[in-house]
């Protein structure tokens, strides 16, 4: 799941676009949105439902600075994890475990918290970068007009141009009066559907659209759902001190 | 030596029935414990070698690891490894086979649950011997291993019957799969349950068989790749690490360099792309040497072009340019895009560009490029003792040998510290790969020889104490045979062989007494298929493998300790004057 690369940052512009490629122009316009300017700090909630193991809640805060590809997790609940992190920096990044108080090296396909966020989920990547307009087979974009429940919407397909991303192929429901994302469809090199996203829930910050509520359905394993809930988000600066491994330590004392 | 006193000293055991019974049963029990024992920890051996690991990863095996991540085993160049393998000893090896497979979230009937999927190469020809292992260590309850080759329905597969239990699966289902590809991407595949075996190993339990072409198509291989190689020897013993090392020196990567031609603003010339290492260390070096015009700086996501080929050609820092280049395996061109960073002024090449490792390997590794494309531009070498000669990209990273399991974890701890862009080869045998197990069979050796050592110490206490007792109650023998003319020596021959014989016979018998208690045991039934241990057995029995070397090597030693035990007591008695013994009364 690309958490929040696309969760804080998704945030649209309110004109509609009008360019000689549709597909391009709402992926420039959401892509310049998730670009944040600032540093962000936010309260991150991830309730995860089961079908065979119950409902589990993840708690962590982030905190992120892009101008350095750094971003830390320090986490909350459940309690086995709390006071565990995930500290990276550039191109290191590390796993904590307060109990042993050790520092490890992961990759970035690691699992965070236990939970089916990944450490690449909550990087800075660029969409236009990735993914490029599906083209059908007369080579035109394929890209709708569309009702999502009482809401005009369209509907674009994209695929992507570089291998290194989860999922190759995608549907995108965005709003055509503002370019909000309502829905988004990813799918397997198969052509299976593996998951939906919702976009429920937008708020402003500093002038953005911020995505602060979705819901994650898993449509491979039907009944798993993730709901991501963002609180709290803040804009200033953040201390220097906040990406170290000190400051990991510090707070397991 | 002379024959009568090989014939007095076993006579003179035979006067002696009982008391040499007895003592002789000890040995020969002491010998069985030894025979078994070592049988015991050569056949676990023999099962984690030659049953476990040369499935699993050969005698020896060539790894990759992509971007140095664990989980990304891509080969981008099968034939060139194979290649490889075959110019370092081909007439050692006895087969090749691609290691492909991955773990993966299995979707039964209502219920999920974790996998490994492993693909099996049914294309080659099997000889009756493989294909009697094959039977031994999968035993099918329902349908044939065979019936993985058929193509009339989705990927062909066959699971354990724990497995088909916990995912609610029978014959003819379908499990849905979610896995990573080889790009790291979220994939999904339906596989059909062609089949259901049963193996005594539990750790055999997760794994998930489909033929390697259904599993290569999923995991998104082209023809051309592949996952680590696993070479399986004819002699491993004596082979693996001759080999390796040959196979490890074959594969000292060359410059990975992109011949193609560059596009810009219309125009077109030929040109040579290479990468550079983007660790701070490497960054530092490359500005000295690359002395970059301008305000350009060396940064880890920079490309830095030829300050006569940006004039030549109009590029400034901040222009995106086109590289096309001919791919190695399909007649067809790739296009490298590439945002100029900067122009570097050093004497290297006028036609070079050069580009982030993470940038420049993305692109080399997606497709290949032909090593001598026409239309190239001049070949770009430089010499090894070049400053730039190690700061440049080359093919792929070799790993350094080691030998042991602890040197492997440590080489692999250090492997996930560093950011590696390129791919990681490393060539190991199994020995080395599973060194603890070896360590596990020598110490289970030790144990048993020193307990074994004890045994047999206790026994030669009453070896002395009989031959104490003997030559005492023989002491008026050894008088007349010494007053008749016998030698001292001789009187000294004939009470050690009367011990080497003892002990002889008594070995012998033991090793008897030790293959009849092996079959024996070989023949009950263990039921362990939920227990770790169950995979020691085969087809569920112990697994017993003697080593004529090792009964000799023993038989010899405990032959040394009886003839060197019996020694001291026998050169007492040969020491007793004739008069003296014969004045001898109880």
């Amino acid at each position: 799941m690309k958490y929040l690369s696309v969760i804080l940052a998704c945030a649209v512009f309110a004109a509609p676009l009008a360019a000689e490629s549709m597909v391009t122009a709402i992926l420039k316009s959401i892509e310049d949105q998730m670009k944040m300017k600032t540093d962000i700090k936010a309260n991150v909630t991830l309730t995860q439902q089961k079908a065979e193991q119950g409902t589990k809640l993840i708690e962590m805060v982030y905190f992120r600075r892009d101008s350095d590809d750094s971003f830390l997790i320090v986490m909350q609940s459940p309690e086995n994890e709390k006071g565990n992190g995930y500290l990276r920096v550039g191109e290191n990044f590390w796993m904590y475990r307060k109990n042993t108080r050790t520092f490890q090296h992961i990759n970035r396909d690691e699992s965070i918290g236990g939970s089916d966020a990944k450490g690449d989920d909550f990087e800075q990547r660029n969409l236009t970068e990735l993914y490029a307009p599906a083209l059908d087979a007369g080579g035109k974009e394929i890209v709708s007009e569309e009702m999502l429940g009482k809401v005009p919407v369209s509907r674009l397909e994209i695929k992507a141009i570089v291998n290194d991303v989860d999922y190759p192929r995608k549907i995108y429901w965005v709003r055509r009066d503002n370019n909000l994302i309502l829905k988004e469809e990813s799918y397997a090199l198969s052509g299976t559907l593996m998951q939906t996203v919702y976009f429920v829930k937008y708020t402003v910050i500093d002038g953005r659209y911020v995505a602060v509520k979705h819901i994650y359905i898993d449509e491979f394993e039907k009944g798993n759902k993730t709901i991501v809930d963002i609180s709290n988000i803040q804009t200033n600066k953040l201390d220097n001190s906040l990406f170290t491994k000190a400051y990991l330590e510090n707070l397991s004392k | 030596m002379n024959n009568y006193l090989i014939s007095i000293s076993i006579r003179n055991l035979a006067r002696q029935k009982r008391r040499n019974f007895f003592l002789g049963l000890a040995i020969a029990i002491g010998m069985m414990i030894l025979v078994i024992s070592n049988a015991f920890t050569n056949g676990i051996s023999d099962v984690m070698f030659n049953r476990i690991m040369r499935w699993v990863t050969g005698h020896v095996t060539i790894s990759f690891n992509e971007k140095g991540n664990i989980r990304r085993e891509v080969c981008r160049d099968r034939e060139r490894m194979i290649s490889a393998i075959m110019e370092s000893d081909g007439e050692t090896v006895s087969e090749i086979d691609e290691s492909i497979g991955t773990f993966a979230k299995a979707i039964g009937n209502g219920s999920a649950d974790n996998i490994i999927l492993v693909a099996v190469d049914l294309s080659k020809s099997v000889d009756a011997k493989k294909l009697k292992e094959t039977e031994e260590s999968f035993k099918m309850v329902e349908g044939s291993f065979y019936d993985l080759k058929r193509t009339d329905i989705e990927n062909a597969a066959i699971l354990s019957e724990e497995k088909a239990r916990y995912l609610n699966v029978r014959k003819n289902d379908v499990i849905r799969l979610r896995f990573r590809n080889i790009y790291g991407q979220d994939q999904a595949a339906r596989l059909t349950v062609t089949g259901i075996m049963k193996n005594s190993n539990i750790f055999m339990q997760p794994v998930v068989f489909s033929e390697m072409s259904n599993v290569r198509h999923v995991m998104g291989f082209r023809p051309w790749e592949t996952g680590n190689i696993n070479v399986v020897l004819k002699n491993p013993k004596k082979d693996a690490v001759a080999l390796a090392d040959r196979i490890h020196e074959k594969l000292t990567p060359g410059r990975a360099i992109i011949y193609g031609t560059l596009a810009y603003a219309g125009n077109s010339t030929p040109v040579a792309v290479t990468g550079y290492r983007s660790d701070n260390e490497s960054l530092a070096k490359l500005a000295g040497i690359l002395e970059p015009s301008g305000n350009s700086e060396i940064k880890k996501d920079g490309a830095f072009i030829s300050a006569k080929l940006a004039k030549r050609m109009g590029i400034n820092s901040g222009s995106r340019v086109l590289v096309n280049y001919p791919n190695k395996f399909e007649e067809k061109s790739s296009v490298f895009p590439i945002k100029i960073t900067g122009t570097f002024n050093g004497d290297i090449n006028d036609n070079l560009i050069i580009v982030n490792e993470a940038d420049f390997y993305n692109a080399y590794y997606d497709n290949l490029p032909r090593v001598s494309p026409e239309n190239t531009a001049p070949a770009f070498s430089l010499a090894e003792t070049h400053p730039l000669s190690a700061l440049l990209a080359t093919e792929w990273i070799l790993l350094k040998r080691t030998a042991n399991t602890d040197e492997l974890k440590k080489k692999y701890q250090d492997m996930g510290k560093q950011k590696w862009k390129a791919t990681l080869v490393d060539v190991r045998t199994m020995y080395e790969s599973a060194s603890d197990i070896l360590k596990l069979e020598g110490v289970l050796n030790i144990i048993t020889f020193s307990a074994v050592l004890v045994l047999f110490f206790i026994i030669l206490i009453g070896v002395i104490n009989t031959l104490r007792m003997t030559i005492k109650e023989r002491t008026r023998e050894i008088g007349t045979i010494r007053a008749i003319g016998m030698q001292k020596s001789d009187v000294r021959a004939i009470f050690i062989l009367e011990s080497f014989f003892l002990t002889l016979i008594s070995c012998l018998a033991g090793i008897a007494l030790a293959f009849i208690t092996m079959r024996l045991l070989s023949l009950v039934h263990f039921e362990m298929q939920d227990n770790p241990m169950g995979m020691l057995l085969i087809q569920n029995h112990l697994h017993f493998m003697p080593s004529s070397g090792g009964i000799v090597f023993n038989l010899l030693l405990i032959l040394l300790m009886a003839v060197a035990t019996a020694y001291f007591p026998a050169r007492r008695a040969a020491g007793l004057s004739p008069a003296n013994a014969l004045r001898h009364y109880e």
